[in-house]
């Protein structure tokens, strides 16, 4: 026989066959632990692996010695192999897992990314800040139960002025410089004609409560204030118990609506061939509270909406008896509206869609 | 109407009120005031003095020394005006006094020479050169007492109150209709005198004849030996202070009058007559008159001519004529008050663009009451300031209907249309500050209105009487009790449901003119037609109506990309404007990056791009699909545009536009849309339809295909869908390729299909049998080859 190797001498030298196996494979415990920790990747560790627990690694050629080892030591011999080559597993896939999650990390640490850089432009586009206020409008009154109602902007003199109790030749008509088309057809300086048509469609029987938005036109040369075309909503309520405080109460409530639940407003006396009577409206300032400043030059006030009784003469004219029938009117500009809101300097901004004035409104 | 506080307390006393009480009240229960400001802006420091001395100044040529008498003391006063000279009475600005425009008077050494003050020009008061015609200082009338308050002496010193008027009340065209209007407000004593006339023994013996139903009245006197002069300061500066240039005695005593009653009044020169008559005429078309602004008036028929039988010399109610005008030689004059047809007048002076204030007055009706108060009244004054005698009588034509106007209005009509609970004994006084004389009977008002009075002609306009004087304020804040259900029609909820879908995909809303020039008008649009042009534009710019929004969304882009907007991605709901309709139309623009990355790539923005954008609101719209069949039209690029229908209708285009239509405007690459607004409310589906949702996965295959490069891919995706209606869920193109390995005029083209069967899983042999059948049906119908 030839020398014998170092491990089987070591397992005849001493007797107790099965204490020396424990040690044994503590030792060789001890190594691999060392071992491991030299390990760098998977490759390392795959080999490391071969060297431990492979067909050549030691605890493998221990097992081949069981054969040899009396029939009762042979339980508790296996029983040591087999928990070595568990814990030595136990070791290796543990150390697995580390190097997975530092390559993981590592991995991850490449995607590192800038939060700060701007994300792609996703950002909503804008609704017009006039039809915004108008959309902020019609849903307070349709709240109110109104019907909304709109109308040509190409009109006749008849609807835009003579069934609005304003004949040819009457001064009233300097009021409204008007573009004509030609001696019939014109464009409406005011939404009015759309109450006379609702009027006349109704035929006078049943009550009327409806706010009428759109587009009107003056002939007015464009600069901060003035803008030969504008957007206007016209409202208006006949029935046979409408009064001049229900007007009031309306019109407050739009009031607080624009500008803020604190305001309050004031009805001067003015004329409009249409209304009788015919008040102009003033909300208190919103830049002082109503103690006078620039904006409101030092009234206090600032003027939004022109309003009043509908003219018995109209109502006639529109189907409706006035002995049975009368009703309110009121008319807003909503460019006057934003601008006072938002204190917008000029008109023309409205027209001129600068998206760095539009995008302000998203 | 500018209202001297001087004036008016003539006839109303204003003890007591302060300036900016009356005005708030004013504004609160009558008119708005749009100004309240001193006639003359300066507090104190101006007096009179007279000049005792005067000499050349040594070291400068255009200056003089003047010994000035201020009263208190004698003062060295440096003036650089020519006119001044020793012994004139002037008005001194006292060192410390400030003057209009804020200079402050100073002692101060002018070359060497100590100068105490400052001798003043009108204009240095304040007062506008539209007023007065003179240079230098303002010399004042030898009477004037040394020392005493310059602006006092001047009648200066009055406050003005401006009322922004409106048309109706033509009564405060008039001071005697302010001051029943302020004492109604404050509920204080009128008093408006009588006027006080002497006449001599001579007769007037004018004949006046009206041969137009355009001249109501006409009334008229005559005065002679008249001396022609200044007016008196305090009618001076009334008539300043009401906006009015003085002119002389008799003008100023007209326009004075006409202040006063609202009724104007003309002065002839009786001698530039040639008869003793006064005809009044319709004036013959094409008919030639001078008017005293020295211009020809060309005349029309409606016009009134005032005649002296044989020519004419005055157009009725708006202007006197050149030749019979009152000069500093006129001796004896004729004095007219008369009446004219409002819309006569309104229609002459507004063709002639002739604004008088006596047109203004005529045109908003004049109270006939006042028209031979205001002639002997004029008469008077003229007689007193103008030291003339008045001829005995008046002759007159006088067609006025005479009589109380009554309007009835009951406590109960008045609370029902106001809202209010207003008592009798309160609209009593109502009416009784007003000076209206009325009837009651069981709280039935019947009210005599006066003629000053014209705008009061209904019981609404009692209302407003009484709401008004009541103050509208103090009425209640209630809601109107109609009921009704409030809502928005089918294309009001469209037009919201495409503001919103549109500015969630990052377009934003444009608004833009409708009026635009007329010669790029059918740019952009499918059909040409003919304009709605405005017969009197307002510029080349402003001009027609336009007939896509498109016009001015492709300007408002140019407007962007000039201030280096890079995403400009619009929409905007306008009209086409026909003779005959106004359609809504969905205007769509976009050009530059869509969804811009910036620091990584974005995909290019192009005609698929705005495709996009329309698919998305199709189906934000719940709209059946929409076929693009390629068209071409001027301004659009020949190959990149593209008519859009559904349902078979055009419902509108979309198209990249053309670069030599863009680049003169600074853009590129720009790719806009039309759609008709009308059509997609018709074909919008009134509510979603629902299906099963299959639970068996689809099985997706892809063919390559080989057609010529002009087959629509959409033509191809059709032929699929008709040979298999049932199984083809969705078919996508995912690769297009022409080039080098693709015979020339060839294009392949890759689509996916996704077969499902609603009632199982497909079996792969149906698959394949599906495919074929496609296949074959491709190549039957647009000759593709299966590669």
């Amino acid at each position: 026989m030839a020398v014998p190797a170092p491990d089987r001498a070591f397992l005849f030298e001493k007797g107790r066959v099965s204490m020396d196996v424990n040690e044994r494979i503590k030792a060789l415990e001890e190594k691999l632990i060392e071992a491991l920790k030299k390990v760098e990747d998977h490759n390392d560790l795959q080999q490391t692996k071969a060297e431990f627990l492979g067909k050549k690694a030691e605890i493998s050629q221990i097992m081949k010695h069981m054969k040899d080892l009396p029939e009762e030591e042979r339980p508790a011999f296996g029983k040591a192999i087999n928990e070595g080559k568990q814990r030595f597993s136990e070791l290796i896939e543990r150390k697995r897992e580390e190097i997975r999650r530092r390559e993981l990390d590592q991995k991850l640490k490449q995607e590192r990314i800038d939060v700060t850089l701007d994300a792609p432009d996703y950002t909503p586009g804008s609704v017009h800040i006039i039809h915004r206020i108008v959309e902020e409008i019609e849903d307070l009154f349709i709240g109110m139960g109104y019907r909304i109602e709109e109308g040509p902007e190409i009109e006749t003199d008849e609807y835009n002025f003579e069934r609005l109790n304003i004949p040819k030749d009457h001064p009233a008509r300097d009021m409204q410089d008007t573009l004509y088309i030609d001696g019939e057809r014109l464009l409406r300086t005011h939404t009015s004609p759309v109450q006379v048509r609702t009027m006349l469609r109704y035929g006078g029987g049943e009550p009327v409560k409806i706010i009428c938005p759109g587009a009107v036109y003056r002939r007015d040369d464009d600069d901060a204030t003035h803008s030969h075309q504008f957007y206007q909503i016209e409202g208006l309520v006949v029935d046979e118990h409408t009064t001049m405080s229900d007007l009031k109460g309306t019109l407050l409530r739009v009031a607080r609506e624009m500008f803020g639940s604190d305001r309050e407003i004031r009805l001067r006396p003015s004329y409009f061939p249409f209304t009788e009577p015919s008040v102009e409206v003033d909300v208190t300032c919103a830049n002082c509270d109503g103690d006078g400043c620039g904006v409101c030059k030092q009234s206090g006030y600032i003027e939004i909406l022109g309003a009043g009784m509908v003219n018995n003469a109209v109502l006639r004219m529109s189907g409706y008896d006035p002995e049975r029938y009368q009703g309110f009117a009121f008319g807003l500009g909503i460019e006057r509206i934003a601008m006072l809101r938002y204190g917008i300097e000029d008109i023309r901004h409205f027209y001129v869609n600068d998206l760095r004035f539009n995008r302000q409104f998203t | 109407m500018k209202v001297s506080l001087t004036w008016l307390n003539n006839y109303v006393s204003l003890k007591g009120i302060k300036p900016e009480e009356l005005s708030q009240a004013i504004t609160l229960r009558s008119q708005e005031v749009e100004d309240l400001s001193p006639l003359v802006d300066i507090e104190e420091g101006v007096t009179i003095g007279e000049v005792t001395g005067c000499r050349p100044h040594e070291e400068a040529e255009k200056l003089s020394v003047c010994t000035v008498d201020t009263g208190e003391k004698k003062r060295t006063i440096v003036c650089g005006a020519d006119n001044v000279a020793e012994g004139q009475k002037v008005v001194v600005a006292l060192p410390g006094a400030v003057l209009a425009g804020g200079m402050e008077i100073r002692e101060t050494t002018i070359r060497g020479v100590h100068s105490e003050g400052m001798i003043c020009s009108l204009s240095e008061l304040g007062i506008d050169e539209k007023y007065h015609q003179e240079e230098g200082i303002h010399v004042l009338d030898p009477a004037a007492p040394i020392g005493s308050d310059a602006l006092e002496y001047l009648a200066f010193n009055d406050t003005v109150l401006e009322l922004d008027l409106t048309p109706n009340r033509a009564d405060l065209l008039s001071m005697h209709g302010v001051a029943y209007e302020v004492a109604a407000i404050f509920g204080r004593n009128l008093s408006i005198p009588d006027p006080e006339l002497i006449t001599s023994e001579q007769a007037n013996t004018v004949e006046i004849e009206t041969q137009t139903e355009g001249c109501q009245s006409y009334y008229g006197r005559v005065l002679e030996e008249a001396t022609i002069g200044p007016s008196p300061r305090w009618m001076q500066a009334r008539l300043i202070a009401a906006g009015i240039r003085p002119i002389n005695n008799i003008v100023d005593v007209t326009n004075y009058v006409m202040l006063e009653t609202g009724q104007p009044l003309h002065a002839f020169d009786y001698d530039a007559l040639r008869s003793d008559r006064i005809v009044v005429r319709d004036a013959r078309e094409g008919e030639s008159f001078v008017t005293l602004d020295e211009e020809a008036r060309t005349l029309k028929a409606g016009d009134v001519l005032i005649t002296d039988g044989e020519r004419p010399i005055a157009l009725g109610g708006v202007m006197g004529g050149l030749d019979t005008e009152v000069t500093s030689s006129t001796r004896s004059i004729l004095l007219e008050a008369a009446t004219f047809d409002p819309a006569r007048i309104r229609r002459t002076s507004s063709r002639l663009d002739l604004k008088s204030e006596s047109s203004m007055r005529f045109e908003r009706g004049v109270d006939p009451q006042k028209t031979r108060y205001a002639l002997d009244r004029a008469a008077a004054l003229i007689a007193i300031y103008a030291s003339a005698a008045v001829r005995d009588g008046v002759q007159n034509v006088d067609r006025h209907a005479r009589g109380p106007r009554d309007v009835t209005l009951s406590l109960n009509t008045l609370n029902k249309v106001l809202g209010s609970n207003y008592e009798a004994p309160a609209v009593r006084d109502v009416f009784n500050r007003l000076r209206f004389p009325y009837d009651e009977e069981d709280e039935v008002f019947t009210v005599h209105v006066p003629s000053r009075r014209q705008d009061v002609n209904t019981y609404q306009d009692l209302i407003e009487e009484v709401g008004r004087l009541m103050d509208y304020n103090a009425l209640p804040d209630t809601l109107p009790t109609t009921l009704s259900i409030g809502g928005l029609s089918s294309r009001q909820k469209l037009r919201r449901h495409l503001r919103r879908t549109l500015s969630g995909l990052g377009l934003f809303e444009t608004m833009t003119y409708s009026l635009r020039d007329v010669s790029r008008i059918d740019d952009l649009t499918l059909e040409n037609g003919k304009p709605v042009e405005l017969s009197k534009p307002l510029s080349r710019e402003h001009h027609a109506l336009v007939r896509t929004p498109l016009h001015g969304m492709v300007d408002v882009a140019a407007y962007n990309r000039a201030r280096k907007q890079e995403s400009i991605h619009l929409f905007e709901i306008g009209k086409q404007y026909t003779s005959e309709a106004e359609r809504e139309r969905l205007g769509l623009l976009m050009s530059g990056p869509y969804h811009h990355h910036r620091w990584r790539p974005t995909p290019p923005t192009d005609f698929f791009t705005l495709k996009g954008v329309i698919e998305a609101l199709r189906q934000a719209l719940n709209l059946p699909r929409f076929h693009y069949e390629a068209i071409t039209l001027e301004n659009y690029h020949p190959h990149q545009t593209a008519r859009i229908y559904c349902k078979g209708k055009s419902i509108g285009h979309i198209g990249k536009l053309h670069p030599e239509y863009v680049e003169p405007q600074g853009l590129e690459d720009v790719y806009v849309a039309e759609l008709d607004i009308e059509s997609l409310e018709a074909l919008q589906q009134e509510d979603y339809t629902y299906a099963p949702v299959s639970p068996y996965p689809g099985v997706r295959r892809d063919i390559a295909l080989l057609v010529d490069d002009d087959v629509p891919a959409e033509a191809l995706k059709d032929s699929l869908a008709s040979v298999m209606p049932d199984r083809l869920q969705s078919s996508h193109v995912f690769d297009v390729y022409t080039g080098e390995k693709i015979e020339a005029g060839k294009k392949s083209i890759a689509i996916r299909l996704t077969l499902a069967d609603p009632e199982g899983t497909l079996r792969s042999e149906d698959v394949d049998a599906l495919i074929a059948e496609g296949v074959e049906a491709l190549s039957r119908e647009h000759g593709a080859q299966q590669r």
